[in-house]
């Protein structure tokens, strides 16, 4: 799940907002991940339900299918069950995410070694992250 | 019961916006500022994440504030970057940066990083700003960032809409990533409304100068800090080498709930005066001392003063025209001994009113009160703490509180004013203050072949007095009232 060929993990995030996307396609592609961006909740679970990635990050408030529905979506849909979320938002939202299923809670804005340890976090504690996926870009 | 009075300046200025309503919700971390007194001001220190704008005219004290703030929160965690542009040179900044007590060499580098994109602003222009915050947020992960001068920048660009769209990327790029901005640049108040960074600022403070006279007078106002108070008005701030020197506006104080005057007469230390006022007067109390020039009020607020001393109550004399050595002389001459006095708890200060501002004064004799727990304290004289005060208005808020402060702490306290004549003039301070006293005294002075001096009471508040007038005698045990 969530690898391309060369077994990168891709990350799947629903952000609207450009500065934040900038900053968090810097700070994981560092990390070696590839990331994919979705901007809305809909196209998001579209994109996961055809290829989970390894992860998915979402901010709450995005059109169609806000990020804590998204989470909602997510933790009930058996195919996706091995795909951690991460709420990553402007809203202080850490239990109603937590309530969602979320795997962790960051509030914005963003601080790289803040992030990336969320990051690394839930993707460790989580199952089925080592699964090799042929890639989606 | 009385309010001892705490530790000012939270004490001695409360926040008027604290007027009781619930806290503001969710309210931000603190960026301390470096300066206790401005963290006063603004509620506890400067949101965190925020973008705020430091605006002044040159000499006005911006880049101290800021250097003061970057020192005091360098730390091993994230470092704080310091961006000149095209205002004044790197090596100027830092040339001059080293002469201040907070300056710590050792952390430059690491901790404070301070460099200069001047070069690449002039080569390519405003928009060149962006890349350039991206790639330190991206690398270094600052946790605070200094834009010295942004005014510098915002100038560069060449027309209304470019300048609107590098603030806004810049704004976008500050928001999304965590880290405290502070914007510094050479606007006036007139700019707040002109420009796009004030409004999309979440904070604005000012440093003003003004000229008074020979001297120089510098305020520190908050025009904006959202999302949390601050309080109000133009504080009075000196520049030393420690940073900022600021003075807090000293506003009314809440009363706390439960409180009741004190219900205990003091003396006076003056013969025959206690009887005047039906036993003394009322502790927490002000009262107004009157009367031309050689009336008796220096000695009376010195009986006053040493009596408070005797009886174990810390005194504080704050006096503008005589200094220590000549009110010692003058304590020898009343009979008593300055040292023995001093041991008591007597205080005894001169401040030139000519050098300062009433903001400066005022603090000092609340810090001088919290620290000495006064119970008694004297103003000789009010007229020279009005010299002070370049603005009456001012100084009438500044008398008004005090004389608040002194009920609900209970310090009991005399304010000596010089008339011109036997009689309180029926406008202006003077009228103000007497208005404001709990009690009001009134030496005069006459006689033509014999100085004659009398006093009368012309006021107590909750009290009954002898309202005649009565003779008053100055000898070397001080001023007596006359059977």
């Amino acid at each position: 799940m969530g690898h391309d060929h060369g077994s990168k993990a891709i990350i799947l995030i629903a952000e609207r907002d450009r500065s934040v996307r900038e900053l968090q396609l810097f700070f994981l592609n560092n990390e070696g991940f590839i990331v994919e961006f979705a901007d809305d909740g809909q196209s998001a679970l579209d994109r996961a339900r055809r290829d989970p990635p390894a992860l998915l990050i979402t901010e709450i408030l995005i059109p169609k299918v806000d990020g804590l529905t998204l989470c909602r979506l997510v933790r009930d849909d058996a195919a996706l069950a091995g795909m951690p979320v991460i709420v990553f938002s402007i809203l202080a939202a850490a239990a109603r995410a937590n309530d969602a299923g979320a795997a962790a809670f960051l509030r914005k804005p963003l601080v790289g070694s803040t992030f990336l340890a969320a990051i690394n976090g839930a993707m460790m504690t989580t199952p089925n992250t080592t699964i090799a996926v042929a890639g989606v870009r | 019961m009385t309010t001892p009075l705490t530790i000012p300046p939270t004490s001695m200025i409360a926040d008027r916006r604290n007027d009781g309503r619930a806290p503001l919700p969710d309210s931000p971390e603190r960026l301390k500022s470096g300066n206790c007194e401005a963290d006063y001001i603004l509620g506890g220190g400067f949101p965190a994440n925020s973008i705020n704008i430091v605006m002044g005219h040159p000499g006005s004290g911006k880049t101290i504030f800021a250097e003061q703030l970057i020192f005091d929160n360098a730390s091993d965690d994230r470092p704080i970057l310091y961006f000149t542009t095209l205002s004044e040179p790197l090596a100027k900044v830092v040339r001059y940066l080293q002469g201040f007590q907070f300056f710590d060499e050792t952390k430059l580098g690491a901790q404070v990083i301070f460099e200069d994109v001047g070069d690449e602003l002039a080569k390519n222009g405003p928009d060149a700003l962006i890349p350039l915050l991206r790639q330190a947020i991206t690398t270094l992960s600052p946790k605070i960032i200094v834009i010295d001068s942004f005014k510098a920048v915002h100038d560069l660009a060449s027309s209304v809409a470019d300048r609107r769209r590098m603030v806004y990327e810049m704004t976008a790029l500050l928001t999304a990533y965590g880290t405290t901005a502070f914007l510094l640049g050479e606007y006036t108040e007139d700019d707040i409304l002109l420009y796009p960074e004030f409004a999309v600022a979440d904070g604005i403070v000012e440093m003003s100068r003004r000229r008074l006279g020979n001297r120089d007078e510098r305020y520190f106002r908050v025009y904006k800090l959202r999302g949390s108070r601050y309080l109000e008005g133009a504080h009075a701030f000196r520049i030393t080498s420690a940073g900022l020197d600021i003075y807090p506006r000293l506003v009314s104080p809440r009363i706390p709930e439960g409180y009741e005057p004190a219900s205990e007469r003091i003396s006076t230390g003056v013969v025959g005066l206690d009887a005047m006022l039906d036993g003394g007067v009322w502790r927490g109390t002000t009262t107004l001392l009157a009367g031309p020039s050689g009336a008796g009020k220096t000695t009376i607020g010195l009986q006053f003063a040493l009596e408070g001393a005797r009886q174990g109550e810390p005194s504080l004399y704050m006096n503008f025209q005589e200094n220590p050595s000549q009110l010692m002389r003058t304590i020898r001459n009343l009979g008593a001994d300055p040292d023995e006095a001093r041991s008591q708890g007597l205080d005894l200060v001169y401040a030139s009113p000519v050098e300062l501002q009433i903001d400066s004064i005022i603090v000092d004799m609340f810090r001088r009160i919290q620290q000495g727990r006064v119970r008694r304290l004297v103003i000789d004289a009010l007229g020279d703490l009005a010299s002070a005060a370049t603005d009456q208005r001012r100084l009438h808020d500044y008398l008004y509180a005090l004389v608040q402060h002194f009920a609900v702490s209970g310090i009991t306290s005399v304010l000596n004013l010089e008339t011109v004549g036997n009689a309180i003039a029926g406008s202006g301070m003077q009228n103000a203050v007497s208005y404001l006293s709990d009690n009001v005294l009134l030496l005069t002075v006459d006689g033509e072949e014999r100085t004659r001096r009398a006093l009368r009471v012309l006021k107590t508040r909750g009290s009954a007095h002898d309202a005649r007038v009565r003779e008053i005698e100055i000898s070397a045990a001080g001023v007596a009232v006359r059977e």
